[in-house]
């Protein structure tokens, strides 16, 4: 296992919580496509949860900011809340990247 | 001095997760990285969003083809779209919180009042519409949305839809002038071919016309299939 990328089996299911269309929402699912295929291709899945849609399955998580991204596996457990502009934010959010 | 237990420790660890998960959503608001929030106790409740979230919604409904209407189960508009203004031919300003049906023929009022009432999604009504320049405009209301005692309707003008009928009439009509004409310079050589190359050309459009309604047709039976 690699301290930048974990273990290069290892797969990576993300949950982001968004808010219908509005911007940020729209944003953070760019942003997080992009640092995606760039640190963690072809093993990675992203299921969006809309709660315009559906607002009860933010209990699931404890959302209360929106967007939010939850790194479900591999565990723990992570969130980030916002728009994932901040790609070094994200990165060591995920764990993709040791805090500098 | 006491050691710490492993108890303490956990919770102390537990603790220090909140702080920073908290610290994480602030952060995310003073920066303007989210824009909605989830509301109500234990996650029950609605997501709440900004203003600027709705920004995109507005400039599509603001820009598209169709009227768009929101309006109280009485028939009272909160909100138009500029298309609905133009189709009637009323200021914007002047339709907020006007009764819908006051912009409705007489005939068609008891039906909107009725439809204004159900609650089921994609259900619609075809009106006529009351221009304010005293023409009438036939529309088909269309519920978008039934949410918290509001209605949100889309308007389409169906005007361009009997165009190609109205063009059929029009063009018998013309074919039937022509032939008075035609019989009335009998002797009027050039003016028997004027009326030829005339009849030529409105045959070139009935025939533009009976594909169109063809083509039309096709993609509404591609559509139903």
């Amino acid at each position: 296992m690699t301290p930048e990328n974990g273990s290069a089996s290892e797969k990576w299911n993300l949950r982001l919580y968004t808010a219908g269309q509005s911007p940020k929402s729209l944003a953070a699912l760019d942003n997080l496509k992009r640092v995606c295929e760039q640190h963690l291709p072809g093993r990675y899945s992203i299921e969006v949860i809309d709660l315009l849609k559906n607002p009860r399955l933010a209990k699931d998580d404890q959302i209360v900011a929106i967007p939010t991204l939850v790194r479900k596996l591999p565990e723990p457990l992570r969130r980030i809340v916002g728009d994932l502009s901040d790609t070094e934010r994200t990165l060591v959010g995920l764990q993709l990247r040791q805090i500098k | 001095m006491e050691p710490i237990s492993a108890d303490f420790e956990k919770e102390l660890a537990a603790l220090r997760d909140k702080l920073e998960e908290a610290e994480d959503v602030r952060r995310a608001i003073t920066r303007g990285e989210v824009d909605a929030f989830v509301v109500g106790p234990g996650g029950s409740g609605r997501v709440l969003l900004l203003a600027n979230a709705y920004q995109r919604y507005r400039q599509l409904v603001e820009r598209m083809s169709q009227g768009a209407v929101t309006a109280t189960a009485n028939g009272h508009i909160l909100f138009a779209n500029q298309r609905f203004s133009e189709m009637l031919g009323v200021p914007l300003a002047q339709l907020y919180t006007a009764p819908l049906e006051s912009y409705v023929s007489v005939g068609d009022r008891a039906r909107l009042g009725a439809f204004l009432m159900v609650s089921a999604r994609d259900s619609q009504i075809e009106v006529e519409l009351n221009r304010r320049d005293g023409a009438n405009i036939p529309a088909r209301l269309s519920l978008a949305s039934f949410a918290d005692g509001y209605a949100s309707l889309l308007v389409t003008d169906l005007r361009p839809l009997q165009w190609p009928s109205m063009a059929v009439d029009a063009l018998d009509s013309i074919r039937a002038a022509l032939e008075k004409l035609n019989q009335g310079v009998a002797g009027d050589a050039p003016g028997r071919d004027a009326l030829h190359a005339i009849s030529e050309e409105i045959n070139g459009l009935a025939r533009m016309i009976d594909e169109m309604i063809d083509v039309e047709g096709a993609a509404e039976r591609k559509g139903s299939a």
